[in-house]
């Protein structure tokens, strides 16, 4: 019954039809850059307090600390209380150990936390904190890149790019300073793990704190 | 004298005897007292206590989940009391309600307004006298900013006879009807997909009418996610977004929050195993709130719209070449005497439509089960699919030209249309008729769709069948006419020249599906199409020059040709979507629902075009009425602002707008009157005077 043409032809339209209907479902899938440990950690371009361009890529080779702040934030508060200090602590020993810390306020003007470049340098001096940097970040793109929700919002990257650890700073959320002595400090615990060449043993946990004042 | 003592420090006595609560503490934003359902208990036994609070307007405190950002209170024992520290029992917690905080991003969970959070205590078998409960509440409130406040409170309770305290008895006792029950029937959630299908089954609060939220107690899903809804006649499916990439392990537990059309609200308490989705729990569009669904438009009346649809569709640019063939091969066989297989050809032409139009059906039905929702058009929204219907429409334009020949060969009349082969032919011409039609089905028959692809499955498929049966009605009729063959005019030189006129229109749907691969993903894309053009081309001319190695080589050829440009199609285009043709001549946003609350709260009249770059009527209607001088200068004078949607690349807040509005696609037009709330649906053809007599009427 069927010649060669038509069969060919049969092929033809059949393989159309399946072809169109199979794109049709399978155009489900989306891509977007996904934030998790294991995974590259997105490649930014900031401003940072001094007015300066601060990019991820120029921290290549180092392990960099991403803290997520908002100064009138009781829970960010709570950890660059004075004692314990907690943060500053934490900066001061990155600092040593040669690891980026990098402060990111994606405070959008007029709200909770939004500060001028002065402002922000006046903040880190008058905490005795020690950030690398402090990154501007008011339109809310690198908050967003990052999938931040709170501050404080912890990230660990390791020197080769990928992300060693993302999500709250210790484990008891609260914004009580006495819960910080009793708390487990994830952020140390992964750089110490870091400096070891040892596996991070918690990567990633639940964030706790203010909601980020995006716009 | 004594008396006079005794009688006064008796009142004292009394007074002091009387409350079982010390007066509200005030944290800062919020009022906070311990109450209780007795003011005297017996030892032993377990009553409701509760933590009561009234907020600050506009502050609120979270739920046992806070989601994405907050803390829920909690009380801390303080050893001043008489009764021990594991007498207090947790909380039992009303139904939340939703704390959007960033919308789309940043969701908790939590009360505002008061709450009042019962819990059970123990009094112990030895109490006697009094008990006194002292505590520290420790509660994180917030407005825009959060603050973390304490408040010293405390309940006494004199330990006797049980006396009820009837107005806290009666307010805890509200607020316990709002702590969610258990779940009286089936739920299971499929967490082996994206998004996870939470399944629901059995209870007979679930109606199409009413709103279901999952909320869960932990951090499984993501808190800002919508969660589409679809009923069945047996329950319900919810679209649960996974938070990051972590499989579910075990049991997914919450509670359910079910809102009435009438506002009252009311949850169950769930763990739902994983497994697949329960029978006739899914499929069904959600009715809300006066919209009436689509049910009070009547199958019959969708599908003899649809049937209208598909007889249009033979007049479309992309069919209609494709049926002229078919016409021209009616007229060859009536000529060389076939004319009575003409009544089989018909039908197998109208059996081929039927079923790629079934398969359409198919298709749709099938990205809905996978996505949740479903618009036509959606195929031009994918870039391989772009790519390669172009290339389609090419390959038929050179057929059409003469450059290759396929079985229904118009030069060969008598030998090949042999009765069988014929039918076979019909069949197929038929596919073809439908392949061709599909790109033009959304965008000229959107409104006859809108209401039915949120319809079970198989209204979808009645209606596509309608469709397809409209689609191949004239040419079924036409073989049914007796003594057709006088009728037709005879063969001869004109057919071939009208076949490869048609291809003309070919080549320019072929273009037009190009510039919506531009917009999709990018000029490369395009150029690769092109390439791949060439390489069919190249293909069919050497497979023309005869021999096994070199059609084998035309074959790979051919392959290539369709696959590569499919797959450099589907990387998106590197610039950002640009709102389809406006330009910065006109003055237009991009539309969101919040854009259009504020405009109409200031009382402007809002126009919103709903668009794309491959809607064909859409482009029509921007060129003969949009943007024509009249009515933009109308639209200035009035200050209408104009909001473009510009669906080009799947949108899903776009997509559930047409959803809301039963649109199976683009066009859509809406009118705000200025400051209305509800828009007016326009007409898919737009012209001057209406637009302009919009602005009269408002």
């Amino acid at each position: 019954m069927f010649s060669r043409r038509n069969f060919s032809l049969a092929a033809g339209m059949a393989a159309a039809v399946a072809l169109t209907a199979g794109a049709m479902i399978a155009s489900t899938a989306n891509a977007s850059p996904l934030v998790a440990p294991g995974e590259p950690a997105p490649a930014f371009i900031g401003l940072d307090s001094e007015g300066q361009s601060v990019a991820l890529a120029d921290f290549a080779g180092k392990t960099v600390v991403l803290e997520w702040t908002n100064d009138g934030c009781p829970f960010v508060q709570k950890h660059y209380a004075a004692p314990p200090s907690n943060m500053q602590s934490l900066q001061a020993d990155a600092a040593t150990d040669d690891v980026v810390w990098l402060s990111v306020i994606s405070s959008a003007p007029g709200k909770q936390g939004h500060v001028s470049g002065t402002q922000a340098n006046a903040l880190t001096a008058s905490r005795d904190a020690t950030p690398a940097h402090v990154i501007l970040d008011p339109s809310g793109d690198i908050g967003r890149l990052y999938g931040a929700k709170t501050t404080p919002h912890m990230f660990v990257i390791k020197p080769d790019g990928m992300l060693a650890y993302e999500g709250a700073i210790d484990s008891k959320p609260s914004a009580r300073v006495s819960d910080i002595d009793t708390a487990t400090n994830y952020v140390r615990a992964a750089l110490t793990s870091l400096a070891a060449d040892e596996p991070v043993e918690v990567a990633s946990s639940k964030p706790y704190g203010c909601s980020v004042k995006y716009e | 004298m004594i008396r006079i003592f005794a009688s006064i420090l008796a009142v004292l006595l009394i007074g002091a005897l009387a409350p079982a609560t010390a007066a509200p503490v005030d944290g800062g934003h919020a009022r906070v007292e311990l109450i209780a359902e007795r003011s005297s208990v017996q030892p032993g036994e377990t009553i409701y206590a509760a933590l009561k609070m009234d907020l600050d307007p506009n502050w609120h405190v979270y739920w046992r989940n806070a989601g994405d950002a907050g803390l829920p209170p909690e009380l801390i024992y303080r050893d001043t009391s008489t009764v021990p520290g594991g007498a207090i029992g947790d909380f039992v917690w009303p139904v939340p309600h939703l704390l959007p905080v960033v919308e789309g991003e940043i969701m908790d969970y939590g009360y505002s307004e008061q709450v009042i959070l019962p819990f059970p205590l123990m009094i112990p078998a030895n109490a006697s006298g009094t008990v006194q409960l002292d505590v520290v509440a420790d509660y994180l409130i917030c407005e825009d900013i959060c603050v973390p406040e304490t408040a010293d409170v405390s309940l006494t309770l004199t330990v006797g006879q049980p006396v009820p305290d009837t107005m806290n008895g009666e307010m805890i006792a509200q607020w316990i009807a709002k702590v969610p029950l258990a779940f009286v029937g089936d739920v299971r959630v499929d967490a082996s997909g994206t998004p996870w299908k939470l399944s629901l089954r059995g209870e007979p609060g679930l109606s199409r009418d009413s709103g279901i939220r999952f909320f869960p107690f932990a951090h499984e899903i993501s808190h800002p996610a919508p969660q589409p809804v679809t009923f069945g006649s047996d329950g319900a499916t919810l679209s649960l977004t996974q938070a990051g990439q972590t499989p579910l392990e075990g049991n997914l537990d919450g509670v359910l929050v079910i809102e009435q059309a009438d506002g009252t609200r009311f949850g169950y308490e769930i763990s739902a195993e994983q497994g697949p989705v329960f029978e006739n729990t899914a499929g069904l569009a959600a009715i809300r709130s006066g919209k009436g669904g689509a049910g009070g438009t009547g199958l019959l009346t969708l599908a003899f719209f649809a049937l209208i649809g598909g007889l249009i569709l033979n007049l479309m640019p992309c069919v209609l070449p494709v049926l002229s063939i078919k016409a021209m091969g009616m007229v060859s066989a009536a000529a060389s005497g076939h004319a009575n297989e003409l009544r089989s050809h018909g039908i197998w032409y109208t059996v081929g439509v039927l079923v790629s139009f079934a398969a359409l059906a198919g298709a749709i039905v099938g990205v809905r089960a996978a996505t949740g929702s479903a618009t036509l058009g959606f195929q031009l929204q994918n870039g391989p699919t772009v790519a390669i219907l172009a290339l389609i429409m090419f390959l038929i334009g050179l057929w059409l030209m003469g450059l290759f020949e396929l079985g229904t060969s118009i030069q060969n009349t008598g030998s090949t249309l042999a009765s069988r082969n014929g039918a076979a032919g019909a069949f197929f011409t038929g596919v073809l008729a439908a392949v061709v039609g599909a790109p033009c089905v959304g965008p000229f028959l959107g409104a006859a769709l809108g209401a039915v692809l949120s319809q079970p499955a198989a209204a979808v498929f009645i209606v596509f069948l309608a469709m397809g049966f409209g689609l191949a009605l004239p040419f079924l009729l036409l073989s049914f006419v007796p003594g057709l063959q006088r009728v037709l005019p005879k063969p001869g030189k004109w057919m071939e020249t009208l076949k490869q006129f048609f291809a003309f229109p070919m080549f320019l749907t072929a273009a037009w599906l190009l510039s919506v691969l531009g917009a999709l993903s990018g000029h490369s894309a395009v150029a690769w199409t092109v390439a791949g053009a060439t390489a069919i081309t190249f293909a069919i001319w050497l497979a023309r020059r005869g021999g096994v190695p070199a059609r084998a080589v035309a074959a790979a050829v051919l392959v290539v040709g369709f696959a590569y440009p499919a797959l450099r199609a589907s990387a998106p285009a590197a610039a950002e979507g640009t709102s389809s043709a406006y330009a910065a001549k006109y003055e237009t946003e991009a539309w969101s629902p919040e854009r259009v609350a504020e405009l109409t709260a200031q009382g402007r009249p809002v126009f919103v075009d709903f668009t794309a770059t491959w809607c064909a009527t859409c482009q029509l209607n921007k060129l003969s009425t949009l943007k024509s001088a009249a009515v933009q200068d109308a639209f200035a004078d009035a200050n209408v602002a104009f909001l473009v949607a510009d669906f080009t690349r799947k949108d899903p807040v776009i997509a559930e707008e047409l959803k809301r509005r039963e649109r199976a696609g683009v066009p859509m037009y809406l009118w705000y009157p200025a400051g209305a709330s509800e828009p007016e649906i326009l007409p898919e053809i737009l012209s001057k005077d209406l637009v302009i007599g919009l602005l009269g009427s408002s």
